[in-house]
C-alpha cells in the first residue's frame, strides 16, 4: 500500500512545487519537469499495472491543473512509462550521463509526441509550431535531464527504504 | 656599585616589562575582540532584522499600490466583479493556464472573463469547489473576439504560446497600423465591450488572400500575475478612452 501511495504523494507534492516554486526560476523556459523524472523512475522500478496506474494519474493531475483541454498528459504519461518500461533492462543508468541522456530523450519524445497530438487534434490550424522545438522543448528538456542525476539517487534511497525499511535502518547504522 | 647593579639587571626587568605588557595587551585586546565580535554580531542580527523590516514594508507598499490600482479599476468598470489571487501556474510549458484562489463557491463558473487592470488576462476554464483555472490569452486554445481601437476592424485574438498572440480573421481591406490599441468587442459575451487586450507590434500585408496578419502583444505582463478580476456578469460596455494612432506601416 505504502508503495502505491508514497509515489502518489509524491507526484502531488512535485506538482504543487513544478506550478509554485519552479515558476520562480528567473528564465521561465528553462523549467524542469520533475513530475517526468518521477514517472520515469516509476518505468523503471515498478510493476505495469501499478505503475501504469500511478503514472496515468499523473498525468491527470498534470491535464488537470493545465490550460490542456484535451488531456494529452493522460495519454503521454503512460506511453512514457512503459517505453521506460521497455528500456528499463537494455540501459545501464547508474552514471551521470546515461540518466541525463535518457531523460533528455524521453522528455524530447513526449514533447514531440504532445506537439503532434496537438496539432492533430486541434479543430483550427494552429500554424508553424516548429519553432517550439527550440524555444520549449529542447530548453525544458535539457533542464529536466540535468537534474535527474540528483533525484534518481534520492528516488532509490527512498524506494529501498519502502522495500525494507529496517534494512536501510541498519545499512545505515553501519 | 649601584649603577652596575642597576645596569645589569634593568634589561631583564626591561624585558619582563616587555613580555607582562605584551601579554597583558594581547590578553585585553583578546577580551576587546570577543566583546567586539559579539557586538558585531548583534549589530549584524539587528541589521539583518531592520533588512527583513525594510523588504516587507516595501512588498507590503507595492502590494498597496497594485491593489489601489486594481481597486480604482473595479470602481471604474460597471460589472460585478471578484477578486482574486494567482496562487499557481501552469506545470507545463506547452500551456499557458493559472490557478486561482476563488471557485464555485465564490461564484465563479466556467467562461467567465479575467480581467486587471492593464486588460484582458483569459477566461475561466475549468472550476472547483474553491479553485480555478483560468486560460490565459497567449493559449494556443484561446480565442477572443476583438476590434482595433481606432479603425474598428474586427479581429479574432488567438493565443500563440509565448506572450504574443495572433490577429486572424482580420480583412486585407483594413487599416491597421503598429501601434494600434486591440479591445474586446463584446461580441462573445463574456468580455464586456472596450477592454484592453494588447497593442499591435507586427503587421504582414504580404502574400494573398482575403486576410492579412498582425502579431500582437497583451497589455498584461502574464508572467508576472499577482491579482485578478472575475467578471461575474457584465452589464455595460467600459468607458472606452480615445484611441491613439500608431505608427504606420512602411
Amino acid at each position: 500500500m505504502r508503495r502505491v501511495f508514497l509515489p502518489l504523494f509524491l507526484g502531488i507534492l512535485f506538482l504543487t512545487l513544478q506550478t509554485t516554486l519552479l515558476m520562480s526560476l528567473p528564465i521561465q523556459r528553462i523549467r524542469p519537469d520533475i513530475v517526468l523524472i518521477l514517472t520515469l523512475y516509476l518505468g523503471l522500478s515498478y510493476p505495469p499495472i501499478s505503475g501504469g496506474i500511478l503514472a496515468f494519474f499523473m498525468g491527470y493531475l498534470m491535464d488537470l491543473f493545465s490550460g490542456n483541454v484535451l488531456g494529452l498528459y493522460s495519454l503521454s504519461r503512460p506511453l512514457i512509462f512503459y517505453l521506460a518500461q521497455i528500456f528499463k533492462d537494455r540501459v545501464y543508468l547508474e552514471g551521470f550521463l546515461s540518466q541525463f541522456l535518457f531523460v533528455f530523450l524521453s522528455a524530447a519524445v513526449e514533447g514531440f509526441l504532445l506537439l503532434i497530438l496537438f496539432s492533430g487534434l486541434n479543430p483550427s490550424p494552429l500554424g508553424n509550431l516548429y519553432p517550439l522545438l527550440f524555444t520549449v522543448l529542447l530548453p525544458q528538456s535539457f533542464s529536466t535531464a540535468l537534474i535527474t542525476p540528483i533525484l534518481f539517487p534520492l528516488f532509490r534511497r527512498g524506494s529501498l527504504f519502502l522495500s525494507n525499511p529496517k534494512g536501510m535502518r541498519i545499512r545505515e547504522t553501519g | 656599585m649601584d649603577a652596575l647593579l642597576i645596569e645589569l639587571c634593568s634589561p631583564f626587568q626591561k624585558a619582563s616589562t616587555f613580555v607582562i605588557k605584551t601579554v597583558q595587551g594581547t590578553f585585553r585586546e583578546y577580551l576587546f575582540l570577543v566583546h567586539l565580535q559579539k557586538e558585531n554580531a548583534g549589530l549584524k542580527q539587528r541589521i539583518a532584522e531592520l533588512q527583513k523590516e525594510n523588504d516587507q514594508m516595501k512588498e507590503m507598499a507595492i502590494a498597496h499600490e497594485r491593489l489601489q490600482k486594481l481597486l480604482q479599476f473595479r470602481e471604474k468598470i460597471s460589472s460585478s466583479v471578484i477578486a482574486a489571487e494567482v496562487i499557481g501556474q501552469d506545470p507545463s510549458s506547452w500551456f499557458k493556464s493559472v490557478t486561482l484562489n476563488k471557485g464555485e463557491k465564490d461564484g465563479v463558473r466556467k467562461g467567465m472573463a479575467v480581467i486587471s487592470a492593464e486588460g484582458v488576462i483569459g477566461q475561466i476554464l475549468k472550476t472547483a469547489p474553491d479553485y480555478s483555472t483560468v486560460l490565459l490569452i497567449t493559449d494556443y486554445n484561446s480565442a477572443i473576439d476583438s476590434i482595433v481601437r481606432r479603425t474598428r476592424a474586427k479581429a479574432i485574438v488567438e493565443g500563440k504560446g509565448e506572450n504574443r498572440c495572433l490577429l486572424k480573421y482580420l480583412l486585407r481591406a483594413d487599416d491597421v497600423v503598429v501601434g494600434d490599441i486591440v479591445v474586446t468587442s463584446g461580441l462573445g459575451g463574456n468580455f464586456p465591450k472596450g477592454l484592453m487586450v494588447g497593442d499591435i507590434k507586427k503587421v504582414d500585408k504580404r502574400g494573398h488572400g482575403i486576410f492579412q496578419h498582425a502579431e500582437l502583444v497583451p497589455s498584461v505582463d502574464l508572467t508576472k500575475l499577482e491579482e485578478v478580476l472575475v467578471i461575474t456578469e457584465s452589464s455595460l460596455p467600459i468607458h472606452e478612452e480615445k484611441g491613439k494612432k500608431g505608427k504606420k506601416v512602411k
